[in-house]
């Protein structure tokens, strides 16, 4: 009984203390990494997603709050007129989180294109879904385009489903606060 | 002094933890694309390896035997994340580089290999110099393969082009039959050398194996008896 307890208080003591170093590392790190997350991921990205722009959309970028939620919006114009926008969210995937940068045009409401920007999927296989051939499809299709398992126009990747359907709830997420921030995004950078 | 020596450069040839123990072969074969990729791994390793060893050697008198695996690797995982949370501050796009293989450092067998074998045994400053030696010895043998596979595979040094221009490029290199290839003609050429200086110095060649150290679970093996 008393090995039992002994058990127990060091190996609670051992992970409470790993607990509490790691949360406070984790706070401490947390606008850093942000930083970088920004330069690095969704910068390509966002570059990617939104062609034929003149400006810098990470230094422009602005957070609205959606239903309590706060969403950072990337805007991208073309000669000082707001054309397009991208926003990301995230769908579940087969490993976790898939993250998606999501271009929307703002004249025609369509999508501009996508690009994956986390993911912790299946190597070769759901990762699969970062390649043009699965991302491509989404250009210029409207903002709630599905699978064509759920009655869309969008191809998912062979063997990799619940890559593809993370990839487009993601979209459609995004798609969601678009449309409830549009006359806000209009007005901001009109 | 002379044992802290002797701890510390055990794991730079004597003990090379890929190529002598063939411990930690995941991440040697994974992530070793490059010379740089290897080099980034291998001080990941260092960090995590010297101070498990610090921390497991420091508690080891309080760790109840029964639960002794748990706590080992319930530190290391930390020191793991952490390492990923510092890389991803700090070092974003080697972190972007090895991918999935960061975190699979809590599974290296060096780390749980060292804590069991060395730190769950000795003190502090002992463990302290295992862990540096080991992992420089880790570091180096990445650097050293990822550099072989980098030169050969796409004619670059740490990203640096050397060789003669018209160079044609063996693709195998860099993809994962060429690791495999890498790994055993060290393999052979390290016991080829081993053998060239024992013959040189009239002893009898050594056995090619690893012994104790590749295994370290002594305790439980002896507790079977």
């Amino acid at each position: 009984m008393k090995s039992v307890l002994h058990m127990l208080v060091v190996l609670a003591a051992i992970c409470g203390l790993s607990g509490f170093a790691l949360s406070y590392l984790k706070m401490e790190t947390a606008p850093r990494i942000e930083e970088q997350v920004l330069t690095y991921v969704q910068g390509p990205a966002i570059l990617n997603v939104l062609t034929g722009i003149d400006n810098s959309p990470i230094a422009e970028r602005r957070k609205f709050s959606v239903e309590g939620r706060s969403v950072t919006v990337f805007p991208g114009r073309k000669d000082g007129k707001l054309v397009s926008v991208a926003i990301e969210d995230s769908g579940k995937g087969f490993g976790g989180e898939v993250g998606v940068m999501v271009g929307f045009d703002v004249s025609r409401d369509t999508l501009t294109g996508i690009g994956i920007t986390t993911m912790k999927e299946t190597p070769g296989l759901g990762t699969r879904i970062a390649d043009p051939g699965f991302t491509g499809q989404f250009i210029g299709k409207p903002t709630n385009e599905k699978l064509k398992s759920q009655g869309g126009s969008i191809d998912a990747v062979s063997g990799a489903t619940i890559s593809s359907t993370g990839a487009v709830t993601a979209v459609g997420r995004a798609a969601k606060s678009y449309a409830a921030l549009k006359p806000e995004i209009l007005k901001a950078w009109q | 002094m002379q044992q802290l020596v002797r701890e510390f450069t055990k794991g730079l040839w004597a003990e090379l933890p890929p190529f002598r123990l063939v411990l930690g072969l995941c991440p040697t074969l994974a992530v070793t694309k490059t010379a740089d990729n290897g080099l980034g791994m291998g001080l990941a390793v260092v960090f995590v390896l010297a101070l498990s060893n610090v921390l497991i050697s420091t508690v080891r008198h309080i760790i109840p035997k029964e639960v002794r695996i748990v706590c080992f690797i319930a530190i290391s995982a930390s020191l793991v994340v952490a390492v990923e949370l510092l890389m991803q501050a700090y070092a974003y796009p080697l972190y972007q580089q090895l991918g999935i293989f960061v975190p699979l450092i809590v599974v290296n067998c060096v780390i749980l290999g060292r804590a069991e074998a060395f730190a769950a045994k000795n003190g502090v400053l002992l463990s302290l110099a295992d862990g540096l030696g080991m992992g420089l010895g880790f570091t180096m043998s990445l650097t050293f393969l990822g550099g072989l596979r980098e030169l050969f595979g796409s004619g670059t040094l740490f990203g640096m082009p050397v060789m003669w221009e018209g160079f044609k490029p063996f693709t195998i290199m860099v993809e994962a039959p060429g690791a495999f290839i890498c790994l055993g003609l060290i393999l052979a050429g390290m016991n080829a050398l081993g053998a060239w200086q024992a013959r040189r110095k009239k002893q009898a060649v050594p056995a090619v194996s690893s012994g104790c150290a590749c295994c370290g679970g002594c305790q439980s093996c002896e507790g079977r008896k």
